[in-house]
């Protein structure tokens, strides 16, 4: 039993965070806001190229043959950064295609073409016969393909399938998003989540951005609250604002804890592995949440203006909180699984 | 990164588990107070001491077992599994002034005393807070004189559970009133059965007598029982914090998940005042579901904090947040129970297992508040892990 990252996964996280600091940082992000596709071409590819959309897809297949570990790892650093582009959408559909026969699209996934990710307004939204009917939020969509993904599946459709498709600001600046209608829409392909979990990867991919924005509004509220002097001391004297810092700096490591505790049940194909996987993301989402909120408040004023990043951790938690069905879906499908001791 | 345990652990984990299923007492029968509980405590101890379950983590040199911590670890999951009480009469022997005595003691103060209470012939207790020294720990009064090879000790300690049963004290007192505060305290180990000494038990929210307040009047003990140096007491009661080293509360977070699990049980079978199943009530129904994810993240947390101290002997902050986490979570749960209960909650005592709830719901008052209040948890966390001024 060891929580640590090994030295191979230490090289992951240094070399990924080098790179997102380096290629991807905010002010890129920002700079992107208004960009049709709102992905950085290049830095796109060389991720593809790092081997950032196959690190856990079996090397037989195409991918690097990491583990949920070793992409835990690359999307804590990726949330922490607050990157543009459906990186998470586009490493679930690589194993879609994969695991769903398809060698020759996994590996185009896996050599940076984008999915984007399509979330059901109602949970309902795979018929009997395996259709997808519904309406749909399309996030990060610049391609031909968006993943739908459910607790019994995980399916690709075509763009150029669906109708109604109509381009909305997003609450979340950096995230593209459509509106969109499927009309009995019959699959790409769909790969059961008995083959594999690819849904439960998405709660625990999800759970490790959000444990990387939890880590990152942690030091940007801790440095404001050292550096910040009103009344002739540093604001972080007073434990009304070091308190939110300490309950942040609890939650970053809850959600780390989880989150990697569920990547490992998953590897090694535990059990417990579903409860795992949604409890990671229920305590990463509410960290998230919980402390960007208390970041702006800490930071007061300027906390509020567009120009500071406070505002973009909120709704980026707000934003992955809500995939995957959510966090009250996630708590009934939580409450109905077996105990685990 | 992995979560299997090896062979051995694994083989380790089935012999304690065996063990403790065939001889655990149980709870049911426990004393609730008085020279009965102690009796019953320390035959407990006589017991794991007599199969070689003593002292998992402590020196063989002194009777204990000197196991690394994962299989400290499983013990303590093990123990929990079990439903026996985390904390009895024992604690403050096995958890606290037993850890500070082997990391602080001397040759003749550690073979004399840990054998004891490994062996479960003596209880401790412990004498640190005062009416004016609580969170301000370090402002204590309680005066000790030196007189010849003696010190004579004045003073009024309190919140000192056990004290009308234990036979020894981990005792802090004020040696030096003229330096900065830290600086002139003294550890001391003193014996309960002294004159001088009286005790009054306090009586808690919960219905218990465990603590009580401790009164000296020139109280005599030998200067030979002092632990580290005259004024250095302050270092030897901040070295036991790390002691276990990540696995003070696993069996806490084993009861507690095991709690959320049972409660997730009752609401699915109990009927609510309106009729319906408890569960039904979406909203209560999710804070369960929120339960059951903290109390995963509890034990995901303990593992994490040992990974930790397996690699570094600096114990990380782990400690302070698990200590926060659970307390946090504790008092949702047992809030939950009653919300669960529903009217019946009023009734004491009712069935075992609903009386249990209650008083868990009561005595969980004060897990935010010993040891260190959630608030001087939360200084701790922001000055020294987050480097925020004091």
């Amino acid at each position: 039993m060891d929580l640590l990252p090994s030295p191979e996964q230490t090289e992951i996280i240094d070399s990924s965070a080098a790179f997102l600091r380096d290629r991807l940082p905010l002010l890129r992000t920002r700079e992107l806001f208004d960009a049709p596709g709102g992905v950085d071409e290049v830095a796109w590819a060389e991720a593809a190229e790092l081997g950032w959309f196959g690190l856990g897809l079996p090397e037989d297949q195409g991918g690097v043959g990491g583990g949920l570990a070793d992409e835990a790892l690359l999307f804590r650093e990726i949330g922490r950064s607050l990157a543009t582009g459906p990186f998470l959408s586009t490493v679930l559909a690589a194993r879609v295609a994969a695991f769903g026969g398809n060698a020759e699209l996994a590996a185009s996934i896996v050599g940076g073409q984008r999915v984007g990710l399509a979330m059901p307004i109602e949970l309902a939204i795979v018929t009997a016969d395996g259709l997808v009917d519904g309406a749909l939020q399309l996030l990060d969509t610049d391609g031909d393909l968006v993943l739908v993904a459910t607790p019994e599946a995980a399916m690709l459709i075509e763009v150029a399938a669906l109708s109604e498709v109509e381009s909305v600001p997003c609450y979340d600046p950096a995230v593209r998003l459509h509106r969109a209608t499927a009309r009995g829409v019959r699959p790409l392909m769909t790969v059961a989540a008995a083959t594999d979990a690819v849904e439960r990867r998405g709660h625990v991919l999800a759970a490790a951005m959000l444990t990387g924005i939890t880590e990152a509004v942690r030091d940007l509220a801790s440095e404001h609250a050292k550096n910040r002097i009103q009344f002739d001391r540093p604001i972080g004297v007073h434990q009304a604002v070091k308190h939110p810092c300490a309950n942040m700096a609890v939650q970053a490591q809850i959600a780390l804890a989880q989150t990697l505790f569920a990547a490992l049940t998953v590897d090694e194909d535990r059990e417990d592995a579903e409860l795992h996987a949604l409890s990671a993301h229920l305590v990463s989402a509410r960290a998230a949440y919980k402390s960007a909120v208390a970041t702006v408040q800490v930071l007061g004023g300027i906390g509020f203006s567009f120009e500071h990043d406070a505002h973009l951790y909120v709704k980026r938690s707000r934003v992955l909180s809500l995939l995957f069905g959510g966090t009250d879906h996630q708590l009934d499908r939580l409450l109905a699984l077996p105990k685990s001791l | 990164m992995d979560l299997a345990f090896s062979k051995e652990d694994d083989e380790f984990r089935d012999e304690v588990r065996t063990w403790l299923a065939q001889n655990a007492p149980r709870t049911i029968d426990r004393p609730r107070s008085g020279p009965a509980m102690r009796e019953f405590d320390l035959a407990w101890q006589r017991k794991q001491y007599e199969a070689g379950w003593a002292g998992i983590a402590w020196p063989e040199a002194y009777g204990g077992r000197g196991l690394p911590l994962l299989q400290q670890l499983i013990w303590q999951e093990e123990y929990g599994r079990t439903g026996m009480l985390p904390i009895d009469t024992r604690f403050v022997g096995l958890s606290h002034a037993g850890p500070t005595l082997i990391s602080r003691a001397n040759e003749d103060q550690k073979s004399f005393h840990l054998p004891r209470i490994l062996r479960g012939e003596v209880l401790w207790c412990q004498g640190f807070s005062e009416p004016e020294a609580g969170s301000d720990l370090a402002s204590l009064r309680t005066r000790a004189e030196i007189d010849g090879d003696q010190l004579v000790v004045t003073g009024q300690k309190m919140w000192t559970s056990f004290a009308t049963i234990a036979d020894w004290q981990e005792l802090l007192v004020r040696t030096n009133p003229d330096v900065p505060k830290h600086k002139g305290i003294t550890w001391v180990i003193c014996d309960m059965h002294s004159p001088g000494i009286e005790v009054r038990p306090i009586h808690t929210m919960d219905g218990g007598e465990d603590f009580a307040e401790v009164f000296y009047d020139e109280v005599r003990i030998p200067l030979t029982n002092v632990v580290g140096a005259i004024d250095n007491g302050w270092s030897v009661a901040m070295s036991t914090l790390s002691f276990e080293r990540g696995t003070a509360f696993t069996i806490n977070q084993v009861q507690l998940s095991m709690s959320v699990d049972r409660l997730i049980e009752i609401a699915g079978s109990r009927r609510s005042v309106n009729g319906k199943p408890v569960i039904a009530d979406e909203a209560l129904a999710r804070r369960l579901a929120a339960a059951r994810a903290d109390s995963a993240a509890l034990r995901a947390l303990t593992y994490l904090g040992i990974s930790k101290n397996t690699r570094s002997t600096e114990p990380g902050p782990e400690g302070s947040m698990m200590k926060l986490h659970y307390a946090e979570l504790a008092k949702e749960v047992f809030e939950l129970a009653l919300e669960i209960l529903g009217p019946r909650s009023l009734a004491m005592p009712q069935d075992e297992v609903e009386t249990d709830w209650i008083d868990r719901h009561l005595t969980n008052f004060s897990v935010s508040i010993g040891g260190g209040t959630s608030e001087i948890q939360r200084n701790i966390i922001a000055e020294r892990v987050l480097g925020l001024p004091r």
